[in-house]
């Protein structure tokens, strides 16, 4: 019998695996890393969005850059990386056999890391075995690697970050996405992410479901109706729409079935079948770790922190760290880690309703619910401010992670503060120059640039724009408000692109100055209605 | 242990549903009466139910219907879905033609 030892063997070349063997391949461990995939990255090559958090984190860097960067990382530290190779069988001494090709190979590894990350949740609704019903994973992989679109009308089912991200990428794609609902009576996932697409016109039902999914070889429509606090059908509440597609985004399970086959000891826990762990990621079985979805479903920034304190951890239990060394760097990560699990959306606040901001103030309700802050509303946060001169409008309303404004503007507009979370406060004592850099950093795209009298009666408002094709100056459109209405002609005065802005244009409107603070996105005039 | 007489006198008969003619395993074509008809029948656990209706068999060995089977066998038995004992994970984790497990003689990659 012949096996192969590798000093570390880690399963999924994903955030988490790819960052593990990078970190403990720099202190000279020879990591081997199985991915069943044909390509490395796991999800990061389908994230076209950019990401949050702070430098540290690689926020306002799009998903795909990162796995470019963690991928050359990977090969400059000499991780040997085996694509098309299927691990099939963990077992408690610390033996893999992994298919690769058409046979069974043997592995022995000196400490094993499970990064095997996670897999789609399903609903069952009548018709939702038809073709047209996917996972909005799927519907990302459609697209962002394989360019095809993955249909024309769809309705998309969740309203957490997945849900909210994707439904924006499909329409950046081209596809018509005629409503986004969701069981629950309020929105999960960022609310700038939500703002993006309801301003785009996607309308949000909340405290809805699917009841059925019509067609008799593949999805022509679908039903959806509004659940009580019984989660039954109220009557009288059908809705249908006519679509091709069904997007699910209803959450990811750990697949964490390797761990178990290990012995492992595993928890049963609301988010899935996940093995008990310590915060290095020390499983009970000594020598095997996990890190990244599979021990908990997370986010992409936070699984690549669990995988560099696992191969640091790593590193030190097969004697190629020293102890001090260990904890000097997990020390380091655990401070990144825990500031991407601060504020409204940590992990401790699952489930919680938080009414105020840090700062006490109410948050909006209605972003809440219908995707939008209303006019009312937005007034009462601090990156909010009335000015007549060129300044950022920054609608930015909820204690998220994330910074990167602050350092973009260089002339002392913006400020968060040492805590990442704080809302952005716009500062009138110091001149905004127009540049624009914090319109293009905004991972939310929540940033606007308004200034009033441009001319006599008239000022302008600069928006984060990502689709294409591009407006030219001079075209006549018009202005939609927060909840992707109408609100007024328009014209556009600018168009800036530039390598700094990393793909996000910037689109300048003139509007009437009453129009100032609703307009917040564009349509050229033969697709927008006035209702 | 579940006392399972107990349990069953609890839930008390299965009743049909409007919905029981769902599929929710695709890949072996189990439906939500047929699991919430063996719940009735004595079976609690996802190891016994796949043995028995052979939910969570076929090709994507239950990936996309395992929650929802435990949440079906939860509902049934008036309980929240961890007091449904998951299956016992075995290798191989992913299906694999016979003709390459047959030849496995421990060969490792080169």
């Amino acid at each position: 019998m012949d096996i192969r030892r590798y000093d570390m063997i880690v399963i999924g070349a994903g955030p988490a695996g790819l960052s593990a063997a990078i970190e403990a391949a720099k202190h000279g461990v020879k990591p081997i890393v199985f991915d069943e995939n044909a390509r490395p990255g796991g999800q990061l090559f389908k994230q076209i969005h950019k990401f949050f958090g702070s430098k540290e984190h690689k926020a306002k860097i799009r998903g795909f850059k990162i796995g470019e960067e963690l991928l050359a990382e990977a090969e400059k530290f000499g991780v040997e990386v085996v694509l098309n190779a299927t691990v099939v069988g963990l077992y408690p001494d610390k033996e893999v056999t992994v298919k690769i090709g058409d046979e069974i190979q043997h592995f022995k590894g000196d400490s094993i890391l499970v990064a095997t990350g996670a897999s789609e949740n399903m609903v069952n609704f009548k018709g939702w075995t038809l073709p047209g019903v996917i996972g909005a994973g799927a519907a990302q992989t459609m697209m962002n690697l394989h360019h095809i679109l993955p249909g024309k009308k769809v309705l998309m089912l969740g309203s957490g970050n997945v849900g909210l991200v994707v439904s924006f990428q499909l329409m950046q794609a081209g596809c018509e996405v005629v409503a986004l609902c969701d069981a629950a009576p309020r929105i999960g996932g960022y609310g700038v992410h939500a703002a993006k697409v309801a301003r785009c016109g996607v309308p949000f039902y909340l405290s809805h479901t699917i009841i059925e999914a019509e067609g008799d070889e593949y999805v022509t429509g679908v039903t959806i109706g509004e659940v009580g606090p019984d989660w039954k059908i109220i009557p009288g509440t059908k809705k249908h729409f006519d679509v091709d597609t069904i997007c699910l985004a209803v959450g990811l399970s750990p697949m964490s079935q390797l761990l178990d086959q290990a012995g492992c000891r595993m928890k049963d826990t609301r988010g899935g079948f996940v093995p008990e762990c310590d915060a290095e990621g020390q499983t009970s079985v000594p020598g095997i770790y996990a890190a990244g979805d599979v021990s908990g479903i997370e986010e992409a920034s936070s699984a690549m922190i669990e995988g560099r304190i696992s191969g640091i951890t790593i590193a030190e239990y097969l004697g190629f760290a020293e102890n001090e060394e260990k904890e000097s760097r997990i020390n380091e990560l655990e401070v990144q880690l825990d500031t991407l699990r601060q504020g409204m959306f940590a992990p401790a606040n699952r489930g919680k309703k938080i009414e105020k901001t840090e700062e006490g103030i109410a948050i909006s309700e209605n972003l809440l619910v219908k995707g939008f802050v209303s006019d009312e509303e937005i007034g009462r946060f601090p990156g909010v401010t009335k000015q007549r001169k060129i300044h950022p409008v920054m609608e930015c309303t909820q204690n998220i992670p994330c910074n990167p404004c602050q350092d973009a503007c260089k002339r002392g507009c913006i400020s968060i503060g040492s805590n990442i979370t704080s809302l952005p406060v716009v500062d009138k004592e110091h001149e905004c120059i127009g540049c624009g850099l914090c319109v293009a950093s905004c991972s939310g795209q929540a940033i606007f640039l308004v200034e009033e009298d441009v001319e006599p009666g008239y000022g302008e408002v600069t928006m984060p724009y990502e689709f294409m094709p591009l407006p030219v100056v001079g075209e006549k459109g018009i202005a939609c408000g927060r909840d992707g209405r109408a609100v007024c002609d328009c014209e556009v005065t600018k168009v800036r692109t530039s390598p700094a802005f990393d793909h996000t244009n910037l689109l300048t409107i003139k509007v009437p100055n009453d129009m100032l603070m609703k307009a917040r996105f564009y349509r050229a005039k033969k697709e927008a209605a006035y209702d | 242990m579940i006392d399972i007489r107990q349990k069953l006198e609890e839930i008390g008969a299965f009743e049909p549903h409007a919905d029981d003619g769902l599929l929710v395993c695709r890949c072996e074509e189990v439906t939500k009466g047929e699991i919430r008809k063996a719940v009735h029948e004595g079976i609690f656990t996802i190891e016994e139910m796949r043995r028995y209706l052979r939910n969570g068999m076929g090709l994507c060995q239950g990936q996309t219907c395992g929650r929802l089977v435990k949440s079906i066998m939860a509902a049934e038995l008036k309980e929240t879905p961890d007091y449904v004992e998951p299956a016992s994970a075995r290798a191989p984790m992913r299906p694999i033609e016979m003709e390459i497990l047959g030849k496995d003689q421990g060969g490792a990659y080169e």
